[in-house]
């Protein structure tokens, strides 16, 4: 009987716990051997105290065999000792080699995923698994392999021996053993649920926490916080209520559980059925003491797994949603890769629905994108714009039809080659927490210093590196004191873009920025990044579309109108509408009477 | 150890009695466990002497047993209570807290630091208040009872036993040490890690393009193989002086043990003595030589505690008496000197407005302009005494703001920003916020003004949908237009506004305008404005560069001045004509 299924354990958390150490499964095991003969070596101590005493029951006792045992029992415990210490340590070392794997094939798996599960699971949420999860993984891989080992190692030495020596004694000191095990699955009986309802209380707290820290900052703005308090305690005492409603129910045959599972009552009933077996003359003293010292490893064995059952249920849960992740399949790589042959993208009936979405975000879309040519896609918000955009570069796979790149099916393409061939700049600007140079050598990492500020020139980014950053170039991003705006930021991921060259480049809302004067300059960035260019992108501000050579109108995942801007205006349709809001929007002002109005434009 | 458990009282406060007597429940505990093993002496002597009373021994020390399970039982269920409830009256109080402590302090933490004090510090706390600390307490109470007593059995079997503990203690302050440091290497490289894991997931399409994923992704990987190697130390560090502590103890007590045969040879000492020393010294060798361990995890909790008094002992920004009322809303400046508090102590922080001086009067429009880090967002921040300035004064309708209650003076300004902060609640709830006692025709009628209730009645349950349900759903328009609903709920005599950017698509746009017009009726309104366009008819435009005022008047006049205003202006002006270029 194992302590896991005897508190309730699902099996099958147990099982993907060990399979996730089979990387080092080697130091573990190692660890788990050590830890076992530590326990045997303890035991061996324990047994060898047996003669010590017979001898020192002889009317003349021997110096010499006692200073022999002496020597053995400190050779056992030396032993014990040094093995116990680096059992832990082997099975940390296993568990911090294992973190670094395990990190390595999650970050290697997700270069492989389609993009878009990355993007919609959002970052927030991988960082969870990808750091604490795998953090969890410690409590069970180095604090409770040993244990888990010594708690089997231990017992079952112990009633070897205790049987071999005096059953009668063995069958005393198992007497509490299973009154423990039947108060503690008492007390676990509901532990599933009863722990469900625990973890979910103690995630709800910290959720309330978190929303209430993070509101806090902004809600301070607006009010004094009484209403967001006012939740936030609320919710703590709801968690608490359910705390206690668990506890109660749980408590009486836990703590009994808890406590027969400690060496003092195993002891007492020991030496209280012991002594009557010695008065009785049915047993010597030197076995009596033996049981004394050797019937309390059975229940100190347990006690750590019993604290540690908490941690170790947690690391399955983490191993869970590690193997989760892990099972997302990759994007499918085609046996015989093709290269695309020129600069074009072409949609050829694309149907695409987002996985757990029941409307299709495109319907049979085909749009033809020439090379050097710049399309403009519109539409209201959720018509399919960003879709088509992140269908390019493969976020996801089409459900039906074609998206070809070059010529190419993109599923045809191999995901190198295909990520060489477009550069996407996103609304929000990506930089890593590095030098600006290195941040924009990321678009080329062999590109010289020269290339990198040729890139920066043209991005329009070069001034305000060598003029307002600290250190030029060489500043560091996201440093204290560097605080670029969202604009230079954007310019720097140009610049990357610029310098990464390729030939289809997709803008998704890249010019939507507040401070004016930079977007005049993020816009100047773009007109060099495009030279010569199969430029796709997605706008909000239609008057930096004017000039595209096709303006592609989406709604609800289909494509309404096509074709240049004046041609669409003319026509009347959804694009002309769009055009008035968007006039409309742009004569707005505060407090702006119609003489202003005329006095402007 | 006892200063620890002095912070820890202070901490739990109202509960103090609580944890004082489940203290002593624990302590009492120990004593009686510890005179159980004591008894093992008569025990044997008795036996051995084939004399009846070994029986009554024990009885006695099954007595005991039963004793020490009955006060454990009252201790622990003591124990888990009271670390609950410490734990939420704490957090409670840090929330509390959180309402009154100055907004810079506040915006200036990072939210996930924070959190950590709320959650995992006041559980790091409560945690060792609930159950380790009489763990630790027992460890080293029961023994020492024992050695007590062994005292009048044998004293210099005694002594013996006692000289084993402080040789411990010096090893013990390294461990702590090594521990400390450890922990403090550890955090760093794991915190390293996190930033990259985080860069890594966030950058993918670019490491993608650019190949550097997997084993490739060089800072991501060697951040890893850092925290690997750091940890690795840590564990081969702490070998030696896990093997010494427990030698010290289990090799002690082996000691101990043959100076008991040795005098039991040389007859001054009954075996059967010999036999419970040796009985008990088996029994707390294992127990005593993780104390160590154990203990150590009180420093992490003393850390935790330290961040939870750092939190508390934070003043709220003092309110000048006598205390005045707002009654009137025109805003002044006189002087107005601004530097963030710096980030570390001893350095400048930096200085964000220069002797800015202005007066608006009530329910005019002002626009502030100029490019980002000019000071703009400071100053709307500073009306709602986000910090108190280091020179000057900031007057609305004639009174200090430091003379007014914080509470009173939010009462009476509206912000509309931005980033919207929606609660996990029903669009109702969140837009009620701005007014708790509002009816809901009242919150509906705010949302039809704010160009809200048609999308509001489009959703799945309406006015009653919560957030959290239809997630990432709302757009950035309909945030906004939610956040405008709270402010023309609110009914304040002052606006603060952050112009909607062109990230809203047009749609959207023309609505969040139209629901602003609403808002800004009648009211003092200070607009950050980023497209000039929109605060052509303000009656005042401030223009700032580096914190200082560099032009004021209206657009007309500005223009006429043909200066920096100007200058923006036509920039602006051919922003809007630009288009693509692909030559």
């Amino acid at each position: 009987m194992t302590v896991e299924t005897s508190l309730g354990a699902q099996p099958e958390k147990e099982l993907s716990l060990w399979e996730i150490i089979k990387p080092v499964r080697r130091q573990i095991y190692l660890g788990m051997a050590m830890s076992s003969i530590s326990g045997i070596a303890w035991i061996v101590a324990i047994i060898l105290l047996r003669p010590v005493v017979q001898e020192m029951l002889e009317v003349e006792p021997d110096v010499v065999t006692l200073l022999g045992l002496a020597g053995f029992i400190l050779l056992a415990i030396a032993i014990a000792i040094v093995l116990r210490v680096n059992s832990f340590a082997w099975s940390h070392r296993g568990a911090y080699v294992l973190e670094e794997k395990v990190r390595t094939q999650l970050t290697t798996h997700l270069a492989k995923v389609p993009l878009g599960y990355v993007v919609s699971t959002g970052s927030g949420s991988l960082k969870k698994i990808l750091l604490n999860d795998v953090v969890n993984l410690h409590a069970f891989v180095a604090d409770s392999t040993p244990l888990l080992a010594r708690a089997y190692a231990v017992p079952l030495i112990s009633l070897v021996v205790m049987f071999l020596i005096d059953w009668r004694m063995a069958l005393v000191s198992l007497a509490v053993l299973p009154v423990g095990f039947i108060a503690l699955r008492f007390a676990f009986k509901d532990h599933a649920t009863g722990r469900a309802e625990m973890e979910a209380a103690s995630e709800y707290m910290n959720n309330t926490i978190i929303e209430y820290v993070q509101g806090m900052q902004v809600v301070r703005t607006f009010d004094d916080g009484t209403s967001s308090f006012r939740r936030y305690s609320a919710a703590l005492t709801e968690a608490s209520a359910t705390m206690r409603k668990w506890s109660e129910k749980s408590k009486a045959g836990a703590h009994v559980g808890g406590l027969l599972f400690t060496a003092l009552p195993t002891m007492a009933i020991v030496l209280m059925v012991g002594g009557i077996f010695v008065a009785n003359g049915m047993l010597d003293v030197p076995t009596l003491l033996l049981f004394v010292f050797i019937a309390p490893t059975l229940p100190d064995s347990f006690i750590p797994l019993i604290w540690l059952s908490t941690l170790i249920n947690q690391s399955g849960a983490a191993a869970k949603r590690i193997g989760r992740l892990l099972a997302v399949p990759p994007l499918s790589e085609a046996d015989v890769p093709e290269s695309p042959k020129d600069g074009s993208v072409r949609f050829e009936n694309v149907t695409f629905t987002y996985a757990g979405r029941s409307n299709q975000a495109l319907e049979n879309v085909s749009i033809d994108m020439p090379e050097g040519t710049v399309t403009a896609l519109v539409g209201a918000s959720g018509a399919g714009k960003s879709t088509v955009a992140r269908l390019i570069p493969r976020f996801w796979d089409v459900d039906a039809g074609t998206v070809y790149v070059g010529g190419v099916d993109v599923r045809d393409i191999s995901s190198d080659d295909l990520m060489k061939q477009i550069s996407f700049v996103f609304q929000a600007p990506f930089l890593l927490q590095e030098t600006i140079r290195e941040n924009i050598r990321l678009g080329r990492p062999d590109a010289t210093d020269a290339e990198v500020e040729a890139a920066a020139r043209a991005a329009q980014a070069h001034d305000f590196i060598v003029n307002e950053l600290p250190d030029g170039y060489d500043t560091k991003a996201g440093d204290r004191g560097t605080r670029l705006s969202g604009g230079q930021r954007q310019r720097i991921t140009i610049a990357r873009a610029i310098l990464q060259d390729s030939p289809i480049v997709v803008l998704d809302e890249a010019t939507a920025f507040s401070d004016p004067e930079n977007e005049a300059k993020i816009h100047a960035a773009i007109a060099h990044l495009a030279v010569g260019k199969t430029l796709i992108m997605v706008a909000h501000r239609l008057s930096t579309i004017q000039d595209a050579d096709q303006i592609i109108v989406l709604d609800k995942g289909q494509v309404a109108e096509c074709g240049k801007h004046e041609a669409l205006v003319a026509a009347q349709g959804i694009y002309a509408n769009l055009w008035a809001k968007f006039t409309e929007a742009q004569g707005w002002g505060l407090r702006r009477s119609q003489r202003h109005l005329q006095e402007v434009d | 150890m006892l200063n620890t458990y002095n912070n820890m009282l202070r901490a739990a406060s109202l509960h103090k009695r609580r944890v004082q007597g489940a203290t002593l429940l624990s302590i009492l505990g120990a004593i009686v466990q510890g005179i159980a093993f004591a008894l093992l002496f008569p025990f044997f002597t008795n036996l051995l002497a084939e004399n009846s009373q070994w029986q009554l021994y024990s009885i006695a020390i099954i007595v005991l047993v039963i004793i020490n399970a009955v006060l454990r039982l009252i201790e622990s269920d003591f124990g888990f209570n009271t670390q609950m409830e410490v734990g939420h009256e704490v957090r409670i109080k840090l929330g509390e807290k959180l309402r009154s402590l100055p907004l810079e302090y506040l915006q200036s933490r990072q939210a996930g630091d924070m959190n950590a004090v709320l959650s995992s510090n006041v559980q790091q706390v409560t945690t060792v208040m609930g159950g380790l600390y009489s763990i630790i307490l027992q460890t080293i109470i029961a023994p020492m009872t024992t050695v007590l007593i062994t005292l009048f059995i044998d004293w210099r079997l005694a002594i013996a036993l006692a000289v084993i503990f402080p040789m411990g203690v010096p090893l013990y302050q390294r461990m702590r040490n090594v521990a400390a440091r450890e922990h403090h290497a550890r955090t760093e490289a794991l915190a390293t890690v996190s930033s990259n894991l985080i860069e890594y997931t966030q950058g993918l399409e670019v490491l993608r393009a650019t190949r550097q994923v997997g084993t490739q992704s060089v800072r991501l990987q060697s951040s890893m193989i850092n925290l690997r190697e750091t940890q690795m130390t840590a564990t081969d560090w702490g070998i030696l002086p896990n093997i010494l502590m427990s030698s010290i103890v289990q090799v002690g007590m082996l000691l101990v043990t043959m100076l008991g045969v040795y005098f039991a040879l040389g007859g001054t000492l009954e075996v059967a003595v010999l036999f419970a020393l040796i009985a008990i010294a088996v029994r707390y060798a294992e127990p005593l030589s993780l104390f160590a361990s154990l203990a150590t995890t009180l420093d992490f909790m003393e850390a935790g505690l330290k961040r939870i008094n750092d939190l508390q002992a934070i003043q709220p920004l003092p309110v000048q008496q006598p205390t005045q009322q707002l009654t009137q809303f025109d805003i002044a400046f006189e002087g107005v000197e601004f530097a963030y508090a710096p980030e570390n102590e001893g350095e400048q922080g930096e200085q964000v407005l220069n002797n800015v001086s202005f007066h608006l009067p009530a329910k005019s429009l002002t626009a502030l302009v100029g490019e980002s880090g000019g000071g703009k967002t400071t100053i709307t921040k500073l009306i709602t005494r986000y910090a108190d300035p280091q020179e000057g004064a900031i007057i609305i309708g004639g009174v200090d703001i430091r003379s007014v209650e914080q509470q009173d003076l939010m009462r009476h300004i509206s912000v509309v920003f931005q980033d919207v902060y929606l609660f996990d609640d029903t669009i109702r709830d969140n837009i009620r916020m701005a007014k708790p006692g509002a009816t809901d025709a009242e919150v509906e009628a705010a949302a039809e003004a704010a160009n809200c209730h048609d999308f509001i009645t489009r959703l799945p349950d309406g006015y009653d949908t919560t957030v959290g349900e239809i997630g990432g759903s709302l757009s950035g328009g309909e945030r906004q237009r939610i956040s405008i609903a709270r402010a023309i709920l609110k009914d304040a005599p002052i606006v603060l506004l952050d112009e909607p950017t062109s990230a809203l698509d047009t749609e959207s746009e023309v609505a969040v305008q139209r629901a602003i017009d609403r808002l800004v009726e009648d009211k003092t309104v200070i607009v950050i404005a980023h497209r000039l366009s929109t605060v052509v008819a303000a009656d005042l435009i401030l223009v700032l560069e580096d914190g200082r005022i560099v032009e004021r008047g209206t657009h007309k006049t500005l223009l006429e001045n043909n200066g920096r205003y100007a200058a923006m202006w036509a920039t602006q002006y051919e922003t809007r004509r630009w288009k693509v270029y692909n030559q």
